[in-house]
């Protein structure tokens, strides 16, 4: 479940969030180590990376802001320009290239008229080719919103983008589009699990990045 | 030294220390290896590629990096096989696949790394026909460095030496594969006191200098050594010049000093050699009051008249000197012989009222050298931002705190550049220092693990004034405590490129040539070759400045010297050079002070004359000519000679280089230092020890508190000021940081002014108007402001001030 903010221009972080990347930092031995789930943290707050966001991340951990961003461009999954409400990732790594992603994807800019590495003039869908997704075994595969749908079609890929386009979801859900969209899986992805894969930052989700501090989403 | 293990380079034997990098051995023994990325005082990478040489492996042969390769026992290395020639060709190839093939409008061809050694080891041809990737070129990434990411091959030394060596990494790569740049964050600029490092090091034209680009071509350049005059560390430099006008300076490799470092105010600040504000001319106050153009015979005799009737009537002590401290100790000692042996006066000062005391600075015992640095367990650091005033030594010290494990003790009153490195960082108001060096030598509370961090020997305490509020007894003080410490030695801080070769020179009231103090044997042995000398004793900068002012001193000569905006309390200066009866100046410019004297005498100075200077640690060094004075300029030496020939004293003096044989003749301490040493076999110099073994001396040195509704002022230095050298020096003028009143938000919020406001900081000798700048390193109640900013007036020595919205 994504929440997309819209970018705020505020100067810079409230003292919660402050307070929140503190409690981060903490965590590991050198500060600077805690870059990356800050810059998800920051990521989070306006939607997407601003000059802002990573000049407070470069405060937060004491390095220069051409450090942070140094690391946040490396990184694809940082985004630095607003996207769409729904962003769709087509996979063109290897595997899911030998399986036809390059058309899942010409199907996908056909459909929506976006190109990849852009976004709809509403704001509401972005496009992206990315490396590998991790989900070889189910190529070719797409996330919406880093939700995975695996086994992907030319023709499921239109669907799913007339489904965004007419549906409108509020959330994304991963198992609910593979349900609808999705063909062959890789192995069953278990249960519905917020901050593992379902998160946009699944991996820090024990540090609270995705649903308040450290702890809170136990139980 | 660990034992040397043996290494086959190209079917040869050779010596080196275990764990060196194979690069390095070989380079050593004569065999280069090419690279890019490899810097001898950086760590290596391994990034570009091109060392790649074949070494021997149980397995079979196996290509590596050489500057990633530590040597082992035994090693059989190829430099040269069929197989790595082919691999350099290859990566020559694949560098250049981006590389664009603008080298006949680019500086750096002629003196270009790649362009050298794609011919040396290059395929000669590329395969490539696709399109090279394209950037705006070239863009500014400061004010003085601009960036051709088009050119740029991606090796990470210019990254490497800001986040490495000066610590301020505002560069780095940025994207990915094919996009990678190097960048600055968009509205951060590479404002660092050291870019122009990243310049010298770069290995192809991508990063350029604005004060050289277009300038010259490198085969038309004339060169010569020489050392830096703009800090006391005696930084070894490269003088490039065409067509007889400075062009160009590039730090040497000098061990002992500054390693082939620099910071941009020694790399830039050499425009003002040839501004056009430099004195062609002397001048001579006519009958309205007007400086006017003389000839050399009319202002000499003006001068030696004017000298003259004053010693007639008032004998040679209502004469004094101030300055030397900028020039070669040649023209400091013809300045002291001048002045003692022509005058009569021990009136004479090299500092301007803003150092320490001359036996502390020059004679101290146990006086750390700066190689001491590298071999020390702890630091401490009490008086100057270094970064700010000794940009050598705090790369130097920066260095030995991250990369040799050396503790650092940083004490200051407010943040400084080393704070990131210190192990503990005692930050506190203006006046209290006298109460921090008694908890400090207790030990105890929060001063405890600083105690502990100073426990570990050998301690290393650089000491100086961390601004002009502050007694100078603290730092004697401070020196005096750092003599308990294990192995301790201290290194105490001065002002000015020559400050200890001026004070070798005699050029302190106490003081005569070779560190002799006067009623001693040497003073004695100087007496006979420069005759009777003055018996009584003589003021310094601040007592010169009294008796100019209440009439005790009538004349005053100036050598280099500009009381005016040079002494924290220049509104002194201002009226002691207005009351003098006689003011003589040997200057470059018409500044403050010398716009207020009577005779100007043009001198010729940096990169013009040819001498010796003496740096921070007693190491005598070479300075050398490049390019000729400007119009009837003469040399310091030459200008006092003549003008003591008119006043009927023959001063004996030649030439400079016959000074220098006089100075190794009469101080005993520079016995053997002369310039064929220094120019050939000794070109890193010779360190003159004799010191004077002055002990420091403990008092207690009272805590001062500003009075009821002031404000401690904490008065310190910038790298770069409104000193005359910066002024005249356009490319570096603007970096000025400008006037602004520092304080604490407690403060800020109290007075109800927020970044930026202007408030009024009144002291009793003056008061500017200043922009506020909202700065948490500054103790609640203190006010930080720079020294000698464009357009602001002195506020003095003083340590209250009030300040006012």
């Amino acid at each position: 479940m994504v929440e997309i903010r819209s970018p705020s221009v505020r100067r810079g972080w409230s003292e919660s969030v402050r307070a929140r990347a503190s409690e981060i930092v903490k965590q590991y031995p050198d500060p600077r180590s805690a870059v990356m789930p800050l810059l998800y943290l920051a990521m989070a707050e306006e939607g997407y990376l601003t000059d802002n966001g990573m000049r407070e991340v470069a405060g937060a951990v004491g390095l220069t802001p051409a450090q942070v961003r140094a690391v946040a461009s490396f990184y694809t999954m940082y985004k630095r320009e607003n996207p769409g409400r729904y962003l769709i990732s087509c996979c063109t790594s290897i595997s899911c290239m030998l399986l036809g992603s390059d058309e899942v994807l010409g199907a996908i800019e056909d459909e929506s008229d976006v190109a990849a590495g852009e976004t709809d003039p509403e704001g509401l869908i972005s496009v992206e080719h990315v490396e590998c997704i991790g989900a070889c075994g189910g190529a070719p595969a797409v996330t919406v919103n880093y939700e995975l749908i695996e086994g992907m079609t030319t023709e499921k890929a239109r669907e799913l983008v007339r489904w965004l386009r007419a549906a409108r979801p509020e959330a994304i859900v991963g198992a609910e589009c593979q349900e609808l969209f999705g063909g062959r899986r890789s192995f069953d992805w278990g249960p519905f699990d917020r901050d593992s894969a379902l998160g946009p930052y699944p991996a820090f989700g024990p540090l609270g990045t995705v649903s308040g501090p450290a702890g809170e989403q136990d139980g | 030294m660990a034992e040397p293990v043996t290494v086959t380079i190209n079917r040869r034997a050779v010596s080196a220390q275990p764990g060196e990098m194979l690069i390095k051995t070989a380079q050593d023994n004569g065999v280069y290896i090419p690279r890019f990325c490899w810097h001898p005082r950086m760590n290596p990478v391994g990034m570009c590629r091109m060392c790649l040489v074949e070494i021997e492996t149980p397995r079979g042969p196996l290509m590596v990096t050489s500057c990633t390769t530590p040597v082992s026992d035994g090693m059989t290395v190829d430099t040269t096989n069929p197989t790595v020639k082919k691999a350099q060709e290859g990566v020559l190839e694949f560098l250049l696949i981006n590389h664009p093939l603008d080298c006949p409008v680019c500086d750096r061809a002629g003196e270009c790394p790649l362009q050298d050694q794609t011919m040396a080891y290059g395929p000669g041809e590329s395969r490539f026909v696709e399109e090279k990737r394209h950037f705006e070129k070239p863009i500014p990434i400061s004010e003085l460095v601009m960036l051709d990411r088009e050119r740029c091959i991606l090796c990470a030394r210019c990254t490497r030496f800001s986040e490495e060596i000066s610590g301020d990494p505002l560069i780095e790569f940025q994207e990915r594969g094919n996009y990678t740049e190097v960048n600055t964050f968009p509205d951060e600029p590479f404002r660092s006191y050291f870019s122009g490092n990243t310049v010298q090091i770069c290995p192809v034209g991508a990063l350029t200098a604005t004060p050289y680009r277009f300038r010259a071509r490198p085969w038309d350049l004339t060169f010569v050594e020489s050392t830096c005059q703009h800090c006391s560390s005696g930084d070894r430099i490269n003088l490039q010049s065409s067509q007889n006008r400075l062009l160009r300076i590039l730090g040497v490799d000098s061990e002992p000093t500054n390693q082939g470092w620099l910071s941009d105010k020694c790399r830039f600040g050499f425009e003002y050699v040839a501004s056009p504000a430099r004195l062609t001319s002397p001048l001579v106050r006519d009958s309205e009051g007007e400086l006017r153009e003389a000839s050399w015979g009319e202002a000499l005799d003006y001068a030696a008249r004017a000298l003259g009737e004053v010693i007639s009537s008032s004998g040679g002590r209502a004469v004094a000197g101030l300055g030397g401290a900028r020039g070669t100790n040649e023209d400091a000692y013809a300045f002291s012989k001048f002045l003692r042996a022509a005058v009569g006066t021990n009136s004479v000062d090299c500092q301007m009222d803003d150092g320490l005391d001359p036996r502390l600075l020059s004679g101290v015992v146990d006086r750390a050298r700066i190689a001491d640095l590298e071999s020390a367990g702890s630091i401490l650091v009490w008086g100057p931002d270094l970064k700010e005033e000794h940009p050598t030594l705090y790369l130097r010290v920066r260095r030995a705190a991250q990369e040799l494990g050396a503790g650092l003790v940083v004490v200051h009153p407010r943040a400084t550049g080393l704070d990131d490195r210190a192990s503990v960082k005692v930050t506190y108001r203006p006046g209290q220092g006298g109460q921090v060096l008694s908890e400090l030598m207790d030990g105890a509370g929060r001063m405890a693990e600083a105690r502990e961090v100073l426990s570990k020997g050998p301690v290393v305490a650089l000491l100086g004034r961390p601004g002009y509020g502050e007694s100078p007894d603290l730092a004697e003080a401070t020196a005096a405590f750092v003599r308990s410490l294990p192995d301790a030695r201290v290194m105490p801080l001065a002002r000015r490129g020559n400050v200890f070769g001026a004070l070798d020179m005699g050029l302190s009231p106490a003081l005569l040539p070779g560190r002799a103090q006067r009623g001693t044997l040497a003073a004695q042995m100087l007496a006979d070759r420069w005759g009777e000398l003055p018996a009584s004793s003589g003021r310094d900068c601040r007592g010169i400045l009294e008796g100019l002012e209440s009439g005790g001193i009538e004349a005053l000569v100036l050598m280099g010297a500009d009381p005016v905006r040079d002494v924290p309390d220049g509104e002194l200066a201002r009226r002691a050079l207005g009351n003098a009866g006689v003011v003589v100046a040997i200057d470059q410019f018409l500044t403050d002070s010398s716009r207020m004297a009577d005779v100007v005498f043009p001198a010729m100075g940096f990169s013009e004359v040819e001498g010796t200077v003496t740096n921070i640690e007693g190491r005598v060094l070479k300075v050398n000519r490049l390019t000729p004075g400007p119009g009837q300029s003469r040399p310091d030496w030459a200008i006092l000679s003549d003008l003591a020939g008119r006043m009927g004293v023959d001063l004996g003096l030649v030439s400079a280089q016959q000074i220098s044989g006089e100075i190794e003749e009469l101080a005993d301490i520079y016995r053997g230092v002369n310039w064929e040493r220094l120019d050939w076999e000794d070109r890193d110099g010779i360190v003159v020890s004799g010191d004077l073994g002055y002990v420091p001396v403990f008092s207690h040195v009272a805590s001062v508190d500003p009075r009821p509704g002031e404000m401690a002022l904490h008065y310190a230095r910038t790298m770069y000021d409104d000193g005359v050298m910066m002024r005249e020096s356009p490319s570096l003028s603007p970096l000025a940081p400008g006037c602004a009143a520092h304080l604490h938000p407690s403060d800020a919020a109290r007075l109800g002014v927020g970044e930026g406001d202007p408030v009024d900081v009144k002291s009793a000798s003056g008061s500017l108007r200043a922009g506020v700048v909202i700065d948490p390193s500054v103790e609640p109640g203190v006010v930080y402001v720079p020294f000698n900013q464009p357009d602001t007036p002195s506020l003095g020595s003083v340590l209250g001030v009030v300040v006012e919205s």
